[in-house]
């Protein structure tokens, strides 16, 4: 038998988590006389900033590590989890990675009966309006907590870890017990905060979980790519490149139609048409080509492709005028430039709600962590504010 | 043969004026923030369509055009580690032969080769080296982001002294791995190249359309153009993606990164940092990989910096100290 877990996560922001979590439940099982073994997805690494990566821990209390490890090297992916893990809730909005593979949803690999545990501070109302139906029952187990982003050099210690720890235990005692991640934690730190983390983790999932019926959730509204088959490759590795195309206004810019992974983002640029000043920096600035100029001299956003970097943001010369906002806030992907155009007040109304009355701005180096202001506390943009003319080139 | 009419650009005298079309579009794997890919971007945009693009492996090979996507627009080729500087000869000789034949109407093409600084400051020098001694038209540009960015962050010679990358793991022994200093590759290319025909440095964030303004030069001046550009990257510096373009700008005015051009033997500052650099340690504080360092590390990084701006005979290109001693 073999107990099959994924942990999904952000690319580079949670790859130092995602594998202390999958290289201690490898651990927890040894210590209790199970075999373990867990690896990354092959097609993830390189890892790039925000793209949704996964790890993978299989768990087996018959089979030798050989065995074990024949059933589950390296592979693209998994056909089935048992316990589905999402260290960032906006990925429940479809993952799309790196390889070729289309927007799939974030409950794809959930069996009958399996768990899907997401770190969040959300009511399950609230994921469930992006969670696609399965045609069996599973659970959703939340468990509340930021997602804890970090850096490649500098990790986020803030006891998401011990946290996710303790709550598989609460989710399935089988495969790990309290009491091991317990003592494991004890023996391995020497910290009772970690190991009093783990508890308050198990405690919050330990039978607080929610059987998600076929019925519940959404019809997936993405189509999965049709992949060449190796017959249809052509010689050499020539790919089409994209169309020239180019018109003013919304999606004028033709873009790659095959790979779009809006779902790197977990925040959006909400766009105040009207206090804009038409400066281009947005989209200037953009390495994602998401902004579209429109016949007006403003700036539209693609937010299919928008990927959430926030330097749009940053670089607005307008105070409120670009505001990063929580991605799960949004229900499409439609042009809010249209939308400002057919209905400007009621467009700034809905950009207001959505903005809210608390502004996230992250530290500079990330693994600090964010910092919540109020609206109007922020750095003023920087751009061509202090150049004389003979630093500008010409 | 005569070379065909050069491509003559209007500079881009305001952000009012920059190309609207996109020749480098949306759909890559790049990371959240990744000024590499705001290079290429702008890189495209300056260019425009009668262009043709090489790239050695690095994060914009890998990041832009793996499994059967790409983000491009106008024609891409993919060459080996290494190779930008031969792959762009070769495209460029190959143009000019096609046309010579009547195979092609004859038109100027550009043909731009980029390379990381991996693949071009540390592995392609000899072939870039040989392109610029070439009387073919063609542009190199070498996007520096310090490291090798698409195996996970391995130093490279062009990676800033003291940095962490995952080589150079600071230890509680030592606290520096990092050791080296700077290659300073556009200056060699510059003082090296006589045939080359123009040199710079720039950052594609700040000055504001610096870069566009350099590559359509470098297209315009005909024959073998070397660029050196200053790519903050959010994952290997390790900062929130949103600051990419203070991290650049505080990177050109603290001037640990000299922007310049050179042109028939004379360099012209494009931000001179020799009359004003604000201290390199807001540059260095800002980013995760220093966090190790201690004032100590950072004031000689800043004694380096003064040293290259104060000291160098031509400040920021070329290290030698005048005057010259006796015979």
């Amino acid at each position: 038998m073999i107990r099959r877990i994924e942990i999904n996560y952000r690319g580079v922001f949670q790859k130092t988590l995602a594998r202390q979590v999958a290289s201690d439940l490898v651990r927890i099982a040894a210590r209790t006389g199970k075999v373990g073994f867990s690896n990354g997805r092959y097609s993830d690494a390189p890892e790039r900033n925000g793209v949704p990566c996964k790890y993978f821990v299989f768990i087996s209390p018959d089979l030798s590590e050989e065995e074990l490890e024949a059933e589950c090297g390296a592979k693209l992916d998994i056909d089935e989890a048992d316990i589905s893990i999402v260290l960032d809730d906006t990925m429940v909005k479809g993952v799309e990675p790196w390889a070729w593979s289309g927007i799939r949803p974030i409950n794809e690999k959930v069996i009958e009966g399996g768990f899907l545990l997401v770190v969040s501070n959300k009511e399950v109302g609230e994921l469930m309006k992006f969670i696609p139906k399965k045609e069996y029952p599973y659970h959703l187990a939340i468990l509340p907590g930021e997602s804890s982003l970090s850096g490649l050099w500098v990790f986020h210690d803030d006891l998401t870890h011990e946290r996710v720890l303790g709550a598989m235990a609460g989710l399935d005692p089988e495969l790990v017990s309290i009491d091991a991640v317990e003592s494991y934690l004890r023996e391995r730190t020497k910290d009772e905060r970690r190991v009093a983390a783990a508890v308050e983790g198990y405690e919050w999932v330990h039978h607080r979980y929610k059987v998600v019926s076929p019925e519940e959730g959404i019809d997936w509204p993405h189509a999965v790519p049709v992949l060449p088959a190796w017959t249809e490759f052509r010689e050499g590795v020539a790919v089409p490149a994209i169309q020239r195309g180019f018109r003013l206004g919304p999606r004028g810019q033709s873009r790659s139609t095959i790979f779009r992974r809006g779902t790197t983002k977990t925040m959006r640029p909400v766009i105040r048409f009207d206090l804009c000043r038409k400066c281009t920096l947005c989209w200037l600035e953009c390495p994602d080509e998401c902004f579209d100029p429109t016949p007006d001299g403003r700036y539209d956003v693609d937010y299919q492709y928008c990927v959430g970097c926030g330097k749009c943001a940053e670089v607005c010369p307008v105070n409120e005028c670009i505001v990063m906002v929580d991605e799960l806030r949004f229900d499409d992907d439609s042009s809010p430039w249209e939308f400002w155009n057919r209905d400007p007040q009621g467009y700034v109304d809905w950009a207001e709600e959505k903005k809210g009355a608390m502004r996230q701005k992250p530290l500079v180096v990330t693994g600090a962590g964010p910092v919540v202001t109020a609206p109007g506390q922020r750095v003023p943009a920087r751009g061509v504010h202090d150049m004389t003319d003979q630093e500008v080139s010409r | 043969m005569v070379t065909p009419e050069q491509n003559q650009y209007e500079p881009i005298k305001s952000v009012h004026q920059v190309p609207l079309e996109e020749f480098y579009s949306s759909g890559h794997r790049t990371c959240q923030g990744c000024e590499s890919a705001l290079t290429m971007r702008h890189l495209a945009k300056a260019a425009g369509p009668r262009t043709v693009v090489t790239g050695s492996t690095g994060c914009m090979y890998v990041a832009n055009t793996s499994y059967m996507t790409t983000p491009w627009i106008i024609p891409w080729m993919h060459t080996q580690l290494g190779a930008a500087g031969a792959s762009a000869l070769g495209m460029s000789a190959g143009l000019r032969a096609l046309m010579r034949k009547g195979r092609l109407a004859e038109e100027r093409i550009n043909v731009i080769a980029f390379c990381g600084d991996l693949g071009g400051g540390d592995m392609g020098l000899s072939g870039i080296s040989s392109a610029l001694q070439s009387n073919y038209n063609l542009l190199i540009i070498l996007y520096d982001n310090e490291s090798a960015a698409n195996t996970d962050i391995q130093a490279t010679g062009l990676t800033t002294y003291g940095a962490q990358t995952t080589f150079t793991p600071p230890g509680s022994a030592q606290r520096i791995m990092q050791r080296r200093w700077k290659k300073n590759v556009a200056g060699m290319m510059a003082v090296g190249h006589p045939t080359c025909r123009y040199v710079a440095t720039a950052c594609a964030t700040y000055p504001p359309m610096d870069l566009m303004n350099k590559v359509r030069k470098a297209l315009s001046v005909g024959g073998p153009a070397f660029i050196h550009t200053f790519c903050p990257c959010p994952k290997g510096w390790d900062y929130h993606p949103r600051y990419s373009h203070e991290i650049g700008e505080l990177g050109v005015r603290s001037g640990i990164f000299p922007l310049y051009e050179v042109v028939e033997g004379q360099v012209r500052y494009t931000y001179d940092a020799r009359k004003r650099r604000i201290p390199v340690r807001e540059y260095l504080t800002k980013q995760g990989r220093f966090a190790h360092l201690v004032d100590e590390d950072m004031d000689h990084i800043q004694q380096m910096v003064d040293e290259m701006w104060e000291k160098w005979e031509v400040p920021g290109v070329a290290p030698f100290k005048g005057p010259l001693s006796e015979a």
